[in-house]
């Protein structure tokens, strides 16, 4: 879309401003149902569109997967020594294996894999679509009879989603072991407490959140860095880093969806 | 290999080997994570154990949430699957037991509800009994409520007077307090040169000087009652050989007691003889009382007589209208 020529110079009015900000919003969300519904029409899943998504979700999970893992498991440990300690020093040891599920498996790690994936890939795969569309690349695309959304775009999108849920559920796992080997250590015995107390924690409107949550938050680190708005078109006409714009929304999105879930939650 | 729509131009990564088929064998491995999660979970929260249902009936349902442990000796062995209000006003927590642990739930059994300070409200069953039958599936039992926060007003009261009462206790004024600086007072005086004593009788010189002489005389006794008891020890002795020896008093009381034997065979004798002579006295009283028995018949034929001259007399009077004196001489 292009900017209107009276937003070309920095908005001296509030209504301005508020114009922009809703226009942007509105672009973002009008992105995301567009690849939303490309991304659930039968046409996108045809043979050679599949194995591009697959083969975009590979070249996009795989490399982040080891790396977060490491990471996650050992600011895992961390957190997971410091609730023993203080858990034990308080007397309240049998609530530690709950508060770290609920700390770190339903909370920090969906949180921290959607901006792992969002600083690491989708940032820069935001970065490449829309130097093609500022190269005029979609036109050129649209004349050969591609598709750029769909072909482009899509696969970038559904392999930003996946990676943020692969993430999400394998470190979550990894969390899960590393809590019962330190709390029980090589033991098998308390297996049956930490298998209940995660079924506790685990009940079917918290695993409901914990899945949207989720979703919402592959969506967003998926999407955002895919849309240029208007201030950031601004922004860059200023010769101000739009990157930082971006990432602030990415933020505010994920914060409030953090918020809903915890919400959702524990009211 | 690379898809040249993907790359944009400049930008080129390294080509990827097996790619299609990395990218499919990632995609499955996440796909069984997911499963294996999702199952992990439906297990935990026991989708696949066979389950009984145990309905507790309290007034209050007050810290029971759904997904709650009920445990027995520490160990969860049920879970609260709903909390409805019942008809008659009273909560029912009905909880998913685990057919496999179900045992530990007998007839008897006794289920408690315990709001604790720290941490959440307590389930807890308790048999222990467990020979009785085991309880049926949907059984229904009364909850025994305890709330500890409950008990938290009572107990300071309780130790607000507790603390009222152990500061008037040690005040210093207090009974307490003065006894027991009595108490070290005494033992101070225990202590002192004069002891015992000078805490039973004081300073007082005069009393002590008393007490002194008390005991001289005391000791003086004590000597005159001991030349006293051996000579009662002589006097014992001397009595023994006169009771006792071979001469003694028990030897002639034996002998009297002899002797009165035969006196007592004589008037056993004596006594036979008298009975006999009383059994002649009873004959002689039988003759008497028959010969008093003719006495009567006689008095009854002299009466009779008597009639016959009287009924005479009366006839001659009647034949002899003339004579005057009508008196009857007898002879």
């Amino acid at each position: 879309m292009d900017l209107p020529a009276s937003l070309h110079a920095a908005p001296r009015r509030g209504a301005d401003a508020v114009r922009l900000w809703l226009l942007g919003w509105w672009q973002i969300l009008l992105f995301g149902a567009h690849v939303s519904v490309l991304a659930l029409a039968p046409s996108s899943w045809r043979r050679a569109q599949r194995h591009r998504i697959v083969r975009r979700i590979y070249l996009t999970t795989r490399p982040l997967l080891p790396g977060f893992i490491v990471l996650s498991a050992l600011v895992g440990v961390v957190i997971i020594r410091i609730v023993l300690v203080t858990s034990q020093s308080y007397g309240l040891s049998r609530y530690a294996v709950e508060v770290l599920v609920r700390t770190l498996v339903l909370e920090l790690i969906p949180l921290s894999a959607a901006l792992f994936v969002a600083v690491r890939t989708t940032f820069a795969d935001g970065d490449r679509v829309r130097a093609m569309r500022a190269a005029r690349a979609f036109e050129d695309m649209l004349g050969r009879g591609i598709d750029p959304t769909r072909d482009l775009v899509l696969p970038r999108v559904v392999a930003g989603m996946f990676a943020v849920i692969t993430l999400a559920v394998a470190s979550g796992v990894v969390t899960l072991v590393l809590a019962y080997l330190l709390v029980y250590g090589f033991q098998s015995w308390g297996l049956p407490g930490f298998t209940r107390t995660v079924g506790q924690v685990f009940n079917p409107v918290i695993a409901l959140i914990f899945a949207l949550k989720t979703v919402a938050f592959s969506l967003a680190v998926s999407v955002i860095p895919m849309v240029t708005t208007p201030r950031e078109k601004l922004a860059e006409a200023l010769r101000i880093n739009a990157d930082l714009t971006r990432l602030a929304r990415l933020l505010a999105v994920l914060l409030a969806v953090e918020v809903l879930s915890l919400i959702g939650n524990y009211y | 290999m690379e898809d040249p729509i993907d790359i944009p131009p400049g930008d080129a990564a390294p080509p990827v080997e097996n790619l299609d088929r990395k990218a499919r064998a990632l995609l499955v491995g996440v796909a069984l994570l997911l499963l294996a999660c999702a199952l992990y979970v439906l297990y935990a929260r026991g989708a696949f154990e066979r389950q009984q249902t145990l309905v507790l009936v309290a007034d209050n349902s007050e810290g029971v949430v759904v997904g709650m442990d009920l445990t027995f000796a520490g160990f969860p062995i049920g879970r609260v699957d709903r909390i409805e209000l019942g008809a008659d006003g009273k909560a029912r927590i009905v909880i998913a037991v685990p057919v496999k642990d179900a045992h530990w739930l007998r007839t008897s059994s006794v289920f408690t509800m315990e709001g604790s300070i720290v941490g959440s409200t307590k389930l807890r069953a308790f048999s222990n009994l467990l020979d009785d039958p085991p309880l049926p599936d949907g059984a229904e039992r009364v909850v025994l409520q305890g709330d500890a926060a409950a008990e938290i007003p009572k107990l300071l009261a309780s130790v607000r007077d507790l603390v009222a009462n152990l500061t008037a206790m040690t005040a210093n004024d207090s009974a307490l307090n003065l006894t027991l600086r009595n108490v070290q007072t005494t033992t101070e005086r225990l202590n002192g040169p004069q002891g015992a004593l000078g805490v039973m009788f004081g300073d007082d010189r005069e009393t002590t000087k008393k007490l002194g002489t008390t005991l001289d005389r005391t000791n003086a006794l004590i000597a005159r009652l001991d030349g006293l008891v051996k000579r009662a020890d002589g006097i014992a002795a001397k009595a023994d050989a006169q009771v006792f020896g071979e001469p003694g008093l028990v030897g002639e009381s034996r002998a009297a007691i002899v002797q009165l034997g035969g006196l007592l065979g004589d008037a056993r004798a004596t006594l036979k003889k008298v009975d006999a002579v009383l059994r002649e006295a009873e004959g002689i009283a039988s003759n008497t009382r028959e010969a008093t028995s003719d006495l009567g018949t006689l008095r009854g034929e002299v009466e009779a007589s008597l009639r016959k001259v009287e009924s005479l007399v009366n006839e001659i009077n009647r034949k002899w209208p003339f004579a005057r004196d009508t008196e009857l001489k007898l002879p």
